[in-house]
């Protein structure tokens, strides 16, 4: 009996004094394997007397687990310091620059465009496109534009034949759609819009426009600034406030340009943001819709606009010169 | 159009100040450009619209600004300018009757003119100069000031003659003889033609009509008698010789847009009572006025309700007639609805009912109309058919890890232009701008020079133009690695014509079609041997491939630069869009790799459609995952090696299954004249 106390104080010095994981896989072969120091006291029992035999192989069990669940805790100890070698091996500098993976950038006049498009889709407006090398009777004539009109002087417009231009504003769609649909109707457009201006900071040959009509019953200018005020809102932030002045294009009539203002863009000032008004009649009966039965309105603004006022962006060449600078910038 | 203050304040009483004043025409449509401070008065500086011609004038300013602020009041001249200036007397008729005006053309519809004698054309005195210099004009003499002065507040161009220079002091208003030629004013010369229309003498021409004075019989300091001419013409005509002339002067800029042909009269009128308040005992002759055409009467009826209801805001019967009362309209006509209402003859712009409408919206205030939405029927907003596709196309591009670009659609010759014909623009800006680009692939191929990068993958969609049709297209330039450098070891993958074609094939898939392929050799812009078309459905689309190395060292690009592209038009007719969902299978699947050694001329699609079907329903993925070819190789061939995975719907597959598959598509390649490795 006393042997068995003698070998576990032994084991337990042993597992006190290994250093690490490996010490104790040995310690545990010593002591606790087949042929350890513990087992082959087993091999004593058979000098014993009978009646004690039970009873010695009880102890030899009892200290066979004693040392062995003090083994394992040993080793869960020694692991968890390993471990935390192992981290403290492995420390990483945080602050080293990330790797991207390649992420394609959306340019910020589509992103632009992507906004207008949600609003106004949104709105029941549905979403057209037409040809940017325009018939010139859709750029001109089907927009109430008498021949040789002054209002032609503020277009310099590019010709490529008598024909066809280059269209200068997106509202030529709605000749093409007056002539396919009928009304009711709700339709806008996104596109290129090409003026021969001399390229600036403010004044470039080609920007892009929104284009947005509709002809329903009982359309009023109360409806245009409503529409323009959810779509302004949605441009620009909730406290935009939309406002109406009068102005001239042959296409409206009643005609304005609108401007909106904010407390916190443009200083308070107002802002020109584009032209409006309702249908011209002369439109509406050019394409045989009664204009006693409907009315419609539309609206038109410049896309690179939209940014240059949200974020500030001042020269309009940055738009179409896709410089990664200025377009990361946004994506 | 400049004015000043106070010549703003002669016609008008109020108690606002000139940014006031500003911010009211503004509002009315004549918009503020910007206001200045010149000794000591304020200049305003208005925007007049290309349809109110009328307003290039201090008195339609002024009626404008009344109409709009009630609470100011039209002073003394206004109502005289109101009456079109009476004279007291109708002038000296000896001197009337030493003149005479005759039209010979259809373009003028009146010519009134009167003569002063006696004339000292010395300087102006200083008020009439100062407000000359103001509004940034030169004072020249008394005669041309006083034009210049009456014509700002009345909008009536007017133009003194030296009438002792007119042969027979007579005037023809005429058509150019073809050849005739006139110096004018400004010292050029001008032959005319028949389609010129010129103010003559007895003997030749002396004024471009409702443009500029001749040189000949201008007035100087030695002109003692004048003939004042105050003369309407058509616009078109004016606008037409303006621009082929190239003379832009303040008389054509009025023409041009309309001048009130009521006006001539009272333009005469206020220049003689302007002259006599400085040269006091000067003669002055009765108005010779001949018409020739006299303006239409505008009459049209308002009806209040639809006003109200087109402007969403309520105005009553009495509002609207106070409104256009104050805007010169007259009232001839009146309902409980409506109005009846004759147009003033300087308002060419009204036309029919709605343009009175605008009338009564401008002068109630548009800040009143309330914000609502729109009423009615509400289709499903946003793109659809083909603008959806070209939307869902854009985004797989972007997810396929490339950057967009959009670029100019005019621009010069390029080595990348497609084949075809280019559109040109007729007179273009300069000479890099113009044509319209023919391929996505040269502003493609700017935007890398722009970055000057070395790794670059961007793509556009835009139009182009190419044999005369306008067409969408998907550009792609994609050229060196995938990542940017960093300071780990890099991803050693780079652009090739395979992760191209990876990326074509992803993006046919995002819009659920069979993507296929056409050997061709023949694009001049692609290596000869490294070049595809390409086929969504039944669609040829497009090309893809490797730079041609020639084409690389002209552009810039690197030589191992690959570029697709891609023309989107075709697909509108076919079915896109719509995925087919098959059941997943929850049980495990097997896999079975196999090695094969086969020449390399044998195109890899041969192997693959053979592998297809000869594998079967339960060959659910294949995949080549290694090609070698070198030592341990037969010259000539390459060693491929091929990943087979097998799965079955609700049943696992067993060892002797899967092996008599694999050896099944073994048969099939040896077929091909393939040797397992």
């Amino acid at each position: 009996m006393e042997q068995i106390t003698h070998v576990q104080n032994d084991a337990i010095a042993a597992i006190q004094a290994a250093k690490n994981t490996e010490e104790l896989r040995a310690v545990e072969l010593d002591f606790l394997g087949k042929n350890g120091k513990l087992s082959a006291l087993m091999k004593g029992i058979g000098a014993l007397p009978n009646d004690q035999k039970p009873l010695f192989g009880a102890k030899i069990n009892e200290a066979k687990n004693a040392v062995q669940s003090m083994l394992d805790a040993r080793v869960q100890d020694l692991k968890v310091g390993e471990l935390s070698k192992q981290f403290e091996a492995e420390r990483i500098d945080i602050t080293m620059p990330g790797r991207a993976p390649r992420y394609g950038r959306e340019h910020v006049l589509q992103q632009t465009t992507n906004k207008i498009k949600r609003v106004l889709g949104s709105m029941g407006f549905v979403y057209k496109e037409s040809p940017e090398l325009e018939d010139f009777k859709y750029n001109f004539d089907a927009l109430n534009y008498p021949p040789d009109h002054p209002a032609m002087d503020e277009q310099d417009t590019f010709y490529v034949t008598d024909d066809k231009v280059l269209r200068t504003q997106c509202t030529a769609l709605q000749g093409r759609v007056f002539e396919s649909t009928e009304p009711p109707l709700r339709v806008f457009t996104v596109g290129r819009t090409f003026r021969n201006e001399a390229v600036d900071r403010t004044h470039s040959h080609t920007f892009h426009q929104v284009d947005c009509f509709m002809i329903d019953r009982g359309i009023s200018m109360a409806h245009l600034k409503g529409t323009l005020g959810v779509f302004a809102k949605a441009m620009f932030g909730d406290e935009v406030k939309v406002r109406f002045r009068p102005d001239f294009f042959p296409f409206v009539e009643p005609g304005v340009d609108y401007a909106i203002s904010s407390p916190k863009l443009f200083n308070g000032r107002w802002v020109e943001l584009g032209g409006a008004g309702l249908i011209h009649p002369n439109i509406l009966e050019k394409y045989n819709i009664d204009s006693r039965e409907f009315s419609g309105f539309a609206f038109g603004l410049g896309v690179e606009r939209i940014p240059m006022m949200a974020y500030g962006v001042d020269d309009l060449r940055n738009f179409l010169e896709n410089d990664q600078r200025f377009l990361a910038q946004f994506a | 159009m400049k004015l000043t203050y106070s010549m703003l304040r002669e016609y008008v009483d109020t108690s606002f100040n000139a940014e006031q004043i500003a911010d009211k025409l503004t509002m009315t449509g004549f918009e503020l450009e910007e206001i200045t401070e010149v000794e000591g008065d304020k200049v305003l500086d208005i925007n007049i619209m290309a349809n109110r011609g009328d307003g290039a004038s201090v008195i339609q300013l002024a009626r404008e600004f009344l109409a709009k602020v009630p609470n100011a009041t039209p002073t003394e001249l206004f109502l005289r300018a109101e009456k079109r200036f009476p004279a007291n007397d109708t002038g000296n008729r000896d001197i009337w009757s030493k003149t005479s005006a005759e039209i010979q053309t259809q373009t003028c519809t009146r010519f009134s003119c009167r003569i002063f004698e006696n004339i000292q054309n010395g300087p102006s005195p200083e008020w009439l100069q100062q407000r000359l210099r103001q509004i940034g004009q030169r004072p020249i003499s008394l005669l041309v000031d006083l034009t210049n002065y009456v014509m700002m507040e009345t909008g009536q161009p007017l133009h003194s003659f030296d009438l002792d220079k007119l042969a027979g002091e007579r005037i023809i208003v005429r058509n150019a003889l073809d050849g005739e030629k006139l110096r004018t004013l400004d010292g050029t010369d001008h032959e005319l033609h028949p389609h010129h229309m010129v103010i003559a003498d007895a003997e030749r021409a002396v004024a471009l009509a409702g443009i500029m004075g001749g040189e000949d019989t201008e007035v100087s300091a030695s002109t003692t008698r004048c003939l004042l001419e105050s003369a309407h013409f058509v616009n078109t005509s004016i606008r037409r010789t303006r621009k082929e002339l190239g003379l832009f002067t303040e008389a054509s800029y009025r023409f041009e847009r309309h001048v009130d042909p009521e006006g001539t009269t009272a333009a005469l009128n206020r220049f003689a009572e302007l002259y006599l308040e400085i040269n006091n005992n000067s003669p002055v002759g009765g108005i010779v006025d001949v018409i020739a055409a006299k303006p239409p009467l505008v009459q049209l009826t308002v009806f209040i309700k639809r006003a109200s209801r087109l402007l969403g805001m309520e105005i009553s019967l009495d509002q609207a007639e106070s409104y256009l009362r104050r805007l010169g309209f007259a009232i001839v006509g009146k309902s409980p609805d409506s109005l009846e209402v004759i147009a003033p003859t300087w308002r060419s712009d009204i036309l029919r009912e709605e343009d009175l409408i605008e009338e009564l919206g401008r002068v109630h205030g548009y800040e009143l109309i309330p914000e609502e939405l729109p009423i009615g029927s509400t289709p499903i907003g946003g793109p659809q058919g083909f603008e959806l596709l070209t939307d869902d196309i854009r985004e797989a591009a972007l997810r396929c890890g490339l950057d967009q670009c959009i670029s100019h659609s005019l621009r010069d010759i390029h080595p990348l232009d497609a084949e075809g014909t280019r559109t040109q623009v007729r007179t273009p800006h300069s000479p890099e701008m113009a044509y319209l680009r023919n391929s996505i692939l040269p502003s493609l191929c700017d935007a890398v020079r722009k970055n000057n990068a070395e790794n670059i993958h961007i793509f556009e969609i835009g139009r182009i133009h190419n044999d005369e049709t306008e067409s969408t297209q998907l550009g792609v330039i994609s050229s060196g690695s995938f990542e940017n450098p960093t300071w780990r070891e890099s991803d050693p993958t780079s652009a090739d014509f395979f992760t191209l074609k990876g990326t074509i094939e992803q993006i046919a898939h995002a819009i659920q079609l069979p993507v296929s392929y056409r050997r061709t050799t023949t694009d001049p812009r692609f290596h000869p041997t490294r070049q595809a078309r390409i086929i969504f459905g039944k669609s040829e689309v497009g090309i893809f491939g490797q730079i041609h190395p020639l084409i690389a060292v002209k552009t810039d690009l690197s030589p191992t630069a690959v570029m697709a592209e891609i023309t989107l038009d075709p697909l509108k007719t076919e079915q896109t869009g719509v995925p087919t969902s098959k059941a997943i299978s929850r049980n495990p699947a097997a896999r079975r790799d196999i090695a094969i050694l086969i020449k390399k001329e044998v195109p890899y699609a041969e192997i693959d459609q053979a592998i297809v079907k000869s594998g079967g329903e339960t060959l659910e993925n294949h995949w080549l995952f290694d090609v070698y070819e070198g030592k341990g190789v037969p010259d000539g061939q390459h060693s491929l090696a091929i990943a087979l995975q097998f799965r079955k719907l609700g049943e696992n597959f067993t060892d002797e299954e899967a092996n008599g598959l694999r050896d099944k598509i073994v048969a099939a390649l040896e077929l091909l004249g393939a040797t397992l490795r």
